[in-house]
């Protein structure tokens, strides 16, 4: 039994810490200046800084990707514990940070979209998973509309085998949503976070149904491969064991029956979004934080690494005022960071 | 993939085929294989890593396609009436042959396969033997040869003590009680057993994909017992391995990868090898099922006495 007092209080800290953790960005630059203001010429304007911040996150967030290969090495080499020793699982928590799952955008024949930010809303950094749903269940088009719903009069639902968390597309706009509730001719339609999902809004868009139990990882073949596969007797790609390549921006997917929005879906390492240090006005000479700004953006790394974007950021500052004296303390300090964690 | 419940089992849910995963769980499906080598035996910390899927799934088939060839002792059997071509087409899926028997008056009669050939291919020959050819400059074949004629309408004589035998229906003398023959010139001494044969016999074209029968087949009933390769048609959903060795598809999937691999030490490699051998014969020992029960049934003959 949890006390009333005991859930505010822990509220009350969970509020502090995330207030905490979204002004990051504040605490880095508020320490940068301080580093650089000796004799006050240090000063960086904050359109400067938010260059040098994302700069500094890029590097640092690159580096993960290194360090984890690092450490599974040294983890072969038994130079690696288990536990709070297990440094390899802290990169992964922080990667996994980064991680999004989203249907991919259906182009054209067996062709998808990659994830950008115009179709699922990130640009990706690593494709980690692509999945493959293979059942189809039902398709058609509808011909009512309700909101969150799909309705369709000529099918029955659940003669088809449609179930609860079942996969629908919507092959006319390419959205996707997943089933809340089934009866013979309306799917009622919700998204990955549970709000109404109204993907279905004119007569006549077509749909497509995926039983979302029946999936497969597809495997990312080389280009100088695939028609030798594509041709194997024994292991050309099935819906058991597909596959798909890389074009630009489009996955191409093996066997080409997988045709169609909903049947993909896509793990994806996402990129860091731009930091934006913003402000409102200028107080003696002063911009003044603010955060409460629509293009507001903290940074996305973990508190842990906030000495090492100071040092990162510092040696971009230094290098931009001419202050070799500050580069060269920030490359010293982050060679000793990086030794002590090695 | 989940377990089935007894009504999924017995009933299939109660879709068509009823019957659909009777037997299933002696089996584990290719899937699994895959899925389970990848996750078990690939990754960071395993002898085989950074190895596509399309390998593991190559090797995995590779696996089975051998064990399909005799191991599994998963023997398909076909029933086919053999027409006045006497010809059997073989199976879509055949591979190998084990038995071949004639199906008649309700008794399974084990054929026997000739010594010597039954067919041939022919070309067409002019009066001087030379060989004739079209405007085309394609070489003319009649529709049969000589040998395969003379099998088809039935005057093809054979070696076996069958209908076909040069001594079949022969006339001989009665005199004193005793029967005499006339025989060619030269000395008999006794039977050749290896051709003492009443049954119709039988030569397999492979290439030409078909089991060329002798005439006394004509319109009777032929049972082909034939192994294939498991590879169910290229439905990987229908490949399946008996579950008593699925150990070894493992470690015959480790042993090819790290075989073929650039750098992997030698002792590693013998060592899967020898995990790879020792699993085989494990698993075969374990599918001969030898127990005493069904020892008994055989022995119980061997006190018997003649009379």
């Amino acid at each position: 039994m949890v006390e009333e007092g005991s859930e505010k209080d822990s509220s009350f800290f969970l509020i502090i810490f995330v207030s905490k953790n979204l002004q990051m960005i504040n605490s880095v630059r508020n320490t940068v200046l301080s580093v650089l203001n000796k004799n006050n010429y240090g000063y960086i304007s904050p359109s400067d800084f938010n260059l040098f911040a994302k700069q500094a996150q890029m590097d640092i967030f690159e580096d993960y990707f290194y360090q984890y290969n690092y450490q599974i090495n040294k983890e072969n080499a038994r130079q690696s514990g288990t536990g709070f020793a297990d440094i390899k699982k802290q990169y992964e928590e922080v990667i996994d940070t980064f991680s999004v799952t989203n249907f991919l955008y259906h182009s054209n024949s067996n062709r998808f979209f990659v994830p950008n930010q115009l179709t699922t809303g990130d640009d990706y950094f690593l494709l980690n998973k692509v999945l493959v749903y293979t059942r189809l269940l039902a398709s058609g088009t509808n011909d009512a509309l309700g909101l969150g719903t799909l309705q369709d009069t000529t099918t029955d639902f659940q003669a088809a085998g449609v179930q609860v968390g079942d996969i629908v597309g919507n092959t006319t706009t390419n959205q996707t949503a997943f089933v809340s509730n089934v009866t013979p001719t309306i799917l009622t339609l919700i998204n990955i976070d549970g709000t109404s999902a109204d993907i279905f809004t004119v007569l006549g868009e077509g749909y497509v149904v995926y039983d979302d139990a029946i999936v497969t990882e597809a495997e990312k073949v080389t280009h100088s491969k695939i028609t030798m596969l594509n041709n194997s007797m024994l292991t050309a790609p099935s819906t058991m064991f597909p596959a798909y390549t890389q074009e630009s921006t489009i996955l191409s997917m093996f066997p080409v029956s997988i045709n169609t929005v909903g049947a993909v879906q896509c793990q994806y390492i996402r990129y860091p979004r731009d930091p934006k240090w913003t402000y409102v006005n200028l107080l003696g000479g002063e911009p003044s934080f603010d955060q409460s700004q629509p293009d507001y953006q903290d940074f996305e790394l973990p508190l842990e690494d906030e000495p090492t974007l100071i040092l990162k950021i510092l040696q971009y500052a230094g290098m931009s005022i001419r202050e070799i004296s500050a580069v060269q303390f920030a490359q010293a300090a982050e060679q000793k960071n990086d030794m002590d964690e090695k | 993939m989940a377990y089935l419940t007894t009504y999924q089992y017995y009933e299939n849910d109660g879709n068509l085929p009823l019957d659909a995963n009777w037997g299933s769980y002696q089996y584990v499906s290719l899937q699994d294989i895959v899925n389970n080598f990848m996750l078990m035996y690939a990754g960071n910390h395993s002898l085989v890593n950074n190895e596509e899927r399309y390998k593991i799934l190559f090797h995995a088939k590779r696996a089975i396609q051998e064990l399909n060839y005799d191991a599994f002792k998963e023997i398909k059997i076909l029933e086919l009436s053999v027409c006045d071509t006497l010809r059997y087409v073989l199976p879509h899926d055949y591979v190998n042959w084990v038995r071949i028997s004639l199906y008649k008056d309700g008794i399974l009669r084990p054929l026997t396969e000739n010594i010597q050939t039954n067919w041939s291919k022919a070309y067409l020959q002019d009066n001087d033997c030379r060989i004739l050819f079209d405007e085309d400059k394609n070489i003319l074949e009649p529709e049969y040869s000589g040998i395969d004629y003379d099998r088809i309408t039935g005057s093809k004589k054979s070696i076996y003590l069958n209908q076909g035998s040069p001594f079949n229906g022969m006339e001989g003398y009665y005199y004193g009680g005793l029967w005499y023959f006339d025989y060619e010139i030269g000395a008999r001494f006794g039977l050749n057993t290896e051709t003492a044969n009443f049954n119709p016999t039988f030569r397999i074209d492979k290439k030409a994909g078909v089991i060329n029968f002798s005439s006394g087949m004509s319109g009777e009933l032929c049972i082909l017992e034939y192994v294939s390769d498991g590879m169910e048609g290229g439905d990987n959903s229908l490949i399946t391995v008996n579950k008593l060795f699925e150990d070894y598809v493992y470690a015959y999937i480790e042993y090819t990868i790290l075989n073929s691999k650039l750098g992997v030490q030698e002792y590693i490699i013998n060592r899967a090898r020898k995990r790879k051998g020792a699993l085989l014969r494990n698993a075969k020992i374990r599918l001969s099922n030898i127990h005493p029960g069904r020892l008994l049934m055989n022995m119980r003959g061997k006190d018997k006495w003649l009379k």
